[in-house]
């Protein structure tokens, strides 16, 4: 820091401490669920700003080098605090910090082509994959000589990370302490992320079983026949649109969270803060049940379970019996006609499921709800 | 059995009633079926419970999960945690009874610490916090501490015994074992 | 090598002895057509490539590799795996002190940082290449098995690692794994904290308690102590790449059987 003269010292404290105060997951998970909503529009009224901002100007070289620019500016920016470096610069978060970067990386490539497709195709001309794929080459040499490049490449790539940052290997194991704070490995920050939110059964068993179950449902609901075998979006624009929302915002993005921006007791620490173990924040969340007894209808909670429960019980039954139904006169109609009943119904579950932790997010923000129906008699959260 | 109708088939011979040579009537078509499925599902039961039984040994080579923790004289009011770091578990003496909670996290089974300025267990992975009671309060724990059956052997010294626990949510903390009157 | 380009070379000679022809039946300098397809077809590994591909299929700019890297990155982390084995003893006693001294025990000790920045960059590979098939909407009839195949692909390779996480025994592997394992001890029905598990009992006796449910087949121990670690070890040497092998070659086989590398109809 003392390399910087003052007055642009006091600027870049400022942008920190910006940076810092919008952090916080209330303010940025809107940002990130904003920026999806523009660049990968799911209706059509973020469409028009879609349009009329030009998003898709980024899938273009300009727009790549607009993209990287700006990400390895931030990077460099930020590798000037210390408390940035000591998270960033952590062996065990290197290939996070290289997955970032990749991600968008493939998605910008990805995109692009998609875009150049596109335009040939609105030409009435066929993809630029077409033209290849009508040529037939040898594998070998073609393509054995490509793979045998890359191999060394990656082999290389390895030694180097291998000889350049040692694998960190902390404290003996010891049960009665637990590290503060205490993470899975990487890839399954987004489920931890989740269990904040939800009870174990359901962040860590049920939920991980529906993105696989929904993974692997993908082939079987997407009917549409258009797009296989070349980048596009504007064939399939629905597929893409959806994926990204979990790929990006639920997968991608919760990651980031829990590798960045958690730190000791789970509490969030912008990337510019210090970790202090002192940091409190207040936790005390209510049941709905509590809420509809208690605060609402002012009485003492039932003694029977089910009937204490019941506000919850009808919530999901509204959330995931109902629903579906309305969805399918109103915005889903078309969707709905196009792949049938089956399909449609499997889809729906899907991504009300993965719906619900955003939504379980903003209630927990806003009103502190702690569970939708809460029977820890029967360790049944939800 | 009797009354059934002749099998639709397309063949040519849907009209003969004898069976070509070598195939097998209905009668006993049914009934080698029965047998092989039945043995199928034997045999596949039988391997996967046998497997999923290996999986739970009779013996376990763990630790001890019973321990002595002195005599209940030996406590003041409050938390002690004498026991914490060797077994991880908090002996809690309240005006009128001992009791033990395992210090082991309902959310995840991490440690809590025990902070004695505030008077409260606080969880470092995910920032649950419970009384010293042993009742949730705070952060994303479902429910409260475990405490263990604690009992008085003949010489007057406490032991703990960890394989037993009580549940608040299911009324058992008014259980004769999970407290010792004093 | 003798200045006279007529005179033939001792390599040239030695090409032409029955010992060499009897390994590389092509023959070398592979120059015409028909030796470049055959050295395709009598190659078992090269096998597993089609002899011809459309152009648009070897171009990194459609395949980004990454599959191919992922394969390669289990290869790379199947052998110093293996290596790694000779040094490493799965008990509580040792793992800890055998993982720090495997730095120390030969020159250039770097075959943990290789496995274990390996087997990071296999997920990010496998992710990636999961990424580039959606994006190419090649999981569309005929391929829709050989995604799911790839799920369950993508769901091994985290597995391995998980497994993989808890072998040095240290603070970060423990505590990882109770909290990993904890969530197997919420599983509906079969997990002792998971919901509906006090239901399988009968009067006083519970059927799903601390030493019979998912959590305990899982770590073979009421907590992450030896039992867990022999448990992981040997899930993570063997178990899982024996499984992670089968729905492999059930995978490639797909690619080819499925009509090779996806492409404009």
């Amino acid at each position: 820091m003392e390399a910087f003269p003052v007055p642009l010292k006091i600027i870049m404290e400022a942008v920190k401490h910006f940076i810092n105060a919008i952090a916080s997951p209330k303010i940025l998970f809107n940002i990130v669920f904003l920026f999806y909503l523009i660049v990968f529009p799911p209706f059509k009224f973020f469409q028009r700003i879609h349009d009329a901002l030009g998003i898709d100007r980024l899938w273009t070289k300009r727009g790549g080098i607009f993209i990287f620019s700006l990400m390895f500016l931030a990077f460099a920016f930020g590798l000037t605090d210390a408390n940035f470096r000591l998270i960033v610069l952590k062996p065990d978060n290197v290939p996070i910090v290289a997955l970032l970067f990749l991600v968008v990386f493939f998605l910008w490539f990805a995109m692009t082509q998609a875009k150049e497709n596109d335009e040939a195709i609105a030409k009435g001309d066929k993809p630029k994959e077409y033209a290849d794929s009508r040529e037939k080459v040898l594998v070998f040499p073609d393509l054995v000589y490509i793979e045998f490049l890359c191999l060394i490449f990656v082999a290389v790539l390895l030694a180097v990370w291998a000889i350049g940052l040692p694998a960190p290997l902390e404290q003996p194991a010891n049960p009665t302490v637990s590290p503060n704070p205490s993470k899975a490995p990487w890839y399954f920050l987004g489920l931890q992320e989740m269990l904040v939110y939800f009870d174990p059964w359901i962040a860590g068993v049920v939920l991980p079983t529906a993105i696989l179950l929904g993974l692997m449902c993908i082939p079987y609901i997407d009917k549409n026949r258009k797009g296989l075998g070349y980048y596009t979006y504007q064939d399939r624009k629905m597929a893409i649109n959806t994926f990204m929302f979990f790929w990006l915002v639920l997968w991608m993005f919760l990651i980031f969270i829990g590798t960045f921006l958690r730190g000791p007791n789970w509490s969030f620490f912008g990337p510019f803060e210090y970790w202090d173990h002192n940091k409190l924040e207040v936790l005390n969340n209510i049941n709905l049940s509590q809420y509809v007894f208690m605060i609402w209808l002012k009485q003492g909670m039932p003694s029977n379970i089910l009937l204490r429960e019941a506000p919850g019980f009808l919530v999901l039954a509204v959330y995931f019996g109902l629903l579906p139904a309305i969805f399918a006169k109103t915005i889903f109609k078309d969707l709905y006609q196009r792949i049938g009943g089956i399909r449609y119904s499997i889809f729906v579950v899907f991504l009300l499921m993965a719906l619900a932790l955003p939504i379980k997010m903003y209630l927990r923000w806003l009103f502190n709800i702690k569970y939708i129906i809460a029977i820890p008699e029967f360790f049944f959260n939800i | 059995m009797a009354d059934i109708k002749p099998p639709v088939s397309n063949t040519l011979d849907t009209n003969s009633t004898s069976n070509p040579p070598g195939d097998m009537d209905r009668r006993s078509f049914i009934k080698w079926s029965l047998v092989g499925w039945g043995a199928f599902v034997a045999v596949i039961g039988g391997y996967g419970s046998m497997v999923g039984r290996f999986l739970f040994p009779n013996v376990l080579f763990e630790p001890v999960q019973t321990f002595r923790a002195g005599t209940p004289y030996e406590y003041e009011i409050g938390v002690s945690e004498r026991f914490k770091e060797k077994y991880g578990v908090w002996i809690v003496r309240e005006k009128e009874k001992i009791f033990a909670l395992l210090a082991v996290c309902t959310h995840l089974g991490c440690t809590p610490n025990y902070l004695p300025a505030d008077h409260k267990f606080k969880c470092p992975c995910h920032g649950s916090g419970f009384y010293t009671n042993g009742i949730n309060f705070e952060g994303p724990a479902p429910r409260s501490l475990e405490r263990l059956k604690i009992t008085l052997a003949d010489d007057g010294e406490i032991v703990v015994d960890k394989t037993i626990r009580f549940h608040y949510e299911k009324g058992e903390w008014s259980n004769q074992d999970s407290f010792i009157p004093v | 090598m003798s200045a006279d380009p007529n005179k033939p070379s001792l390599f040239d000679k030695f090409k032409n002895t029955q010992f060499y022809r009897s390994i590389f039946r092509t023959g070398v300098p592979v120059v015409s057509h028909r030796q470049r397809m055959m050295v395709m077809l009598n190659s078992v590994f090269l096998h597993l490539h089609p002899v011809r591909l459309p152009k648009h299929a070897v171009k990194v700019r459609y395949t980004w590799c990454m599959g191919g890297l992922s394969f390669f990155i289990f290869l790379v982390l199947t052998v110093t795996g293996i290596l790694l084995m000779f040094y490493y003893r799965p008990t509580i006693e040792y793992a800890y002190g055998d993982v720090m001294d495997l730095s120390q025990q030969v020159p250039l000790g770097i075959m943990r940082e290789i496995h274990r920045w390996g087997a990071h960059l296999m997920v990010i590979t496998v992710w990636l290449h999961m990424f580039r098939v959606f994006m190419t909407g090649s999981y569309k009839p005929p391929r829709e098995f050989n995604w799911v195949v790839g799920v369950v692909l993508l769901v091994l390779t985290m597995l391995m690692s998980f497994t993989g996480y808890l072998l040095p025994w240290d603070q970060l592997a423990i505590w990882a794994i109770t909290v990993g394992s904890n969530m197997a001890g919420a599983t509906p029905f079969l997990g002792m904290n998971g919901p509906g598990s006090s239901l399988l009992s009968i009067g006083d006796v519970n059927f799903v308690t601390s030493v019979s449910d998912a959590r305990f087949a899982m770590l073979g121990g009421r907590f992450v102590g030896g039992g867990a670690l022999l448990r992981f070890y040997v899930l993570h040497c063997i178990g899982l790449p024996f499984i992670i092998m089968i729905f492999m070659i059930v995978h490639f086989w797909r690619v080819r059987k499925d009509g090779g590398i996806s492409g404009p109809t």
